[in-house]
């Protein structure tokens, strides 16, 4: 009997041992993945997680920024947001910029994409000349054409030559949100262009010769091939450049300062002179929860709105 | 930087928009119309003109500012207010360029050493953190290794103007505000995303029997990423370099909120805004110190052109 009981046992020995042989080295396996994880999760708690939450916390405190010490105030911030109106001028001004800029980046950069997609050496060389801007910091962009537009600037002293009365570029109110709007566009589309290009690139010839075949111009080619076929491209344009151009800042920042009289502050302008140059964090906090939220929606609708054109675009 | 010696386009997308045998089909087919038959009709020579006049138009609007910029670094105020558009012999200096290089407020050298120093190790750190882990992602088979991309990607859609200020928070928390560890850390961890995403996605591409044959030569898991995966990931390492790098050396606001003035560390933005910002009507500082600032990333594209195209397209439309 005893005999039976240590064959048993070590039969359950070896069953146990073989498992146990597998089950170490998968742990060994482990202990590599938690090595090769663990850093970068650290990180990324540390200065994305944490901070996401703390943002929730300090939105309805009045943290100044300094001392580590704050109270709560509820909901005191969001109410202020909604009311002040500086806020709601740089929201609405920064919805604007959003809109209109990504309306004519867009629109430029698949016109442009559609008309040099062809590899010729002028085409080449147009790409690079439209494209280089989008390397260039926004804050030296900004400072260009600030420069340019100045009363003095590049501009005006052209329409002189011209005999034009100078224009009030960066001193109008209206001329002044049309300028950041412009510049933004002429340093953006470029960008925009070459994903056009690239989802151009990747419609099969094919399909265009079939469609010379049957008559189709130019134009319904492209209304009738191309744009159905890149839909998935056009969606994350459209969503990159408006979630983009929400958080406008540099270029306001260098080319008008948020004026005149505050009429080109845009809410990142406005969440970052509340937080620091007047020491409100808490009130940035808020005002950049609500921008988050309104961010991360206008991404979510944009790209389910685009749903439809898209699975058409991958089943074709 | 590492990838000077790339020679390999870093993604398809890349060879495709720029190189001109890949496009041969479509050439043809381009020059289909030229030699006649009914596409001819439909492209007379007038909608042609046109479009060349549209397009070299448009190209004066974007080159005439870069030209602005750059003669306006050599000629005095007067002249930069009456002559924008020339440049002649009596008026060119370069007085002006050496003041913006020796300038006490903005130290040209010191911020292009500073800079690139970010530059690169931004770019080690990331690279050093984000793959190993997209490796475990790619290779993982439990859900847990879905939870953890779906962690990581998340951080795509959080602008990192938002999480800013709480990040300061962190920062004063830690000690690390005002400090260069604090800046990188902040920087490192912004780049982790779309890394992680685009390296997971490369990685998914690899067969498993380079692990297997590393494992039965008695690697262990870690060492077999870094001596046989990690080499192979040489295309999608480079469009993550260009990535970093353009965005580190552009940005503004993190350098500008986390390494405050008190710091007394200046990036290339940065250094710009100090020096530009209250004299921006004194155009004999303006144009030479942003020609300084320029300088380095034109060149940086005029050389990588391919990959930093490449690059962002991979980028944006992969993340």
């Amino acid at each position: 009997m005893a005999d039976t009981v240590a064959r048993l046992a070590g039969t359950a020995r070896a069953r146990a041992a073989a498992p146990a042989r597998r089950r170490r080295a998968s742990w060994q396996d482990r202990l590599a993945g938690v090595i090769m994880t663990g850093p970068a999760l650290l990180v990324f708690i540390a200065m994305f997680i944490i901070p996401m939450l703390l943002a929730v916390v300090l939105s309805f405190t009045d943290w100044n920024g300094y001392s580590l010490r704050f109270d709560f105030i509820g909901f005191e911030n969001y109410a202020d947001a909604f009311k002040n109106p500086r806020t709601v001028d740089a929201a609405v001004f920064t919805s604007i910029i959003a809109v209109i800029g990504t309306v004519l980046c867009n629109g430029i950069g698949l016109a442009v994409a559609s008309l040099i997609a062809g590899n010729s050496r002028g085409n080449t060389v147009l790409r690079t000349v439209f494209f280089y801007p989008y390397i260039i910091s926004a804050l030296i962009i900004g400072f260009l054409w600030s420069a340019m537009l100045a009363p003095q600037g590049a501009v005006n002293s052209l329409l002189a030559q011209f005999g034009m009365a100078p224009l009030p570029f960066l001193t109008d109110m209206t001329f002044a949100k049309a300028s950041v709007i412009l510049t933004i566009v002429w340093s953006h589309f470029g960008f925009n262009m070459i994903l056009y290009l690239a989802g151009i690139k990747s419609v099969p010839t094919e399909y265009y010769e079939a469609a010379t075949v049957d008559g189709a111009s130019r134009w319904q080619q492209f209304r009738n091939v191309t744009l159905p076929l890149i839909a998935p491209v056009l969606t994350v344009n459209l969503v990159l450049t408006l979630v983009g151009l929400l958080k406008a800042y540099d270029i306001v920042l260098a080319l008008t300062d948020g004026g005149p009289a505050a009429s080109t502050q845009t809410i990142v302008y406005q969440i970052l002179k509340d937080s620091f140059a007047q020491a409100r964090l808490g009130f940035g906090a808020a005002q950049s929860v609500v921008l988050l939220i309104v961010t991360a929606a206008i991404g979510l609708a944009v790209t389910f709105a685009r749903r439809g054109a898209d699975r058409k675009a991958s089943e074709s | 930087m590492t990838i000077s010696t790339q020679t390999t386009s870093p993604n398809i997308a890349a060879e495709m928009l720029l190189t001109e045998p890949a496009e041969l089909p479509r050439r043809r087919f381009g020059r289909r119309p030229r030699r006649g038959g009914p596409a001819a009709a439909r492209t007379p020579l007038a909608v042609s003109i046109v479009k060349w006049v549209l397009l070299g138009a448009l190209a004066l609007v974007m080159l005439v500012p870069l030209y602005i910029l750059v003669i306006s670094a050599f000629k005095p105020q007067a002249d930069i207010i009456l002559h924008p558009l020339a440049i002649t012999p009596d008026m060119f200096t370069f007085e002006y360029l050496g003041n913006a290089i020796t300038s006490e407020k903005f130290n040209v050298v010191g911020a292009y050493g500073i800079t690139l120093l970010f530059v690169l190790l931004v770019n080690v750190f990331c690279i050093a953190l984000s793959a190993p882990v997209a490796y475990v992602i790619a290779r993982g088979r439990t859900k847990w290794h879905v939870v953890l991309l779906v962690v990581f990607v998340s951080g795509l859609f959080i602008p990192g103007q938002v999480t800013l200020i709480p990040v300061v928070f962190v920062l004063r928390v830690l000690g690390l505000i005002n400090t260069i560890p604090g800046f990188l850390l902040f920087e490192t961890a912004a780049t982790l995303p779309v890394t992680i995403f685009l390296f997971a996605a490369y990685l998914r591409t690899v067969p498993r029997d380079i692990d297997e044959a590393a494992a039965l030569d008695g690697a262990g898991r870690i060492r077999a990423f870094w001596s046989c995966i990690f080499p192979i990931m040489r295309p999608v390492v480079a469009t993550i370099v260009v990535l970093n790098s353009i965005g580190v050396w552009n940005d503004f606001v993190s350098p500008q909120i986390i390494l405050g003035p008190g710091s007394g560390i200046y990036t290339v933005t940065t250094g710009v805004y100090a020096a530009v910002g209250e004299f921006s009507t004194d155009y004999t500082v303006l144009f030479p110190t942003l020609l300084l600032a320029i300088a380095p990333a034109v060149v940086f594209f005029i050389i990588m052109q391919r990959h930093i195209i490449g690059g962002l397209v991979a980028g944006a439309t992969k993340g």
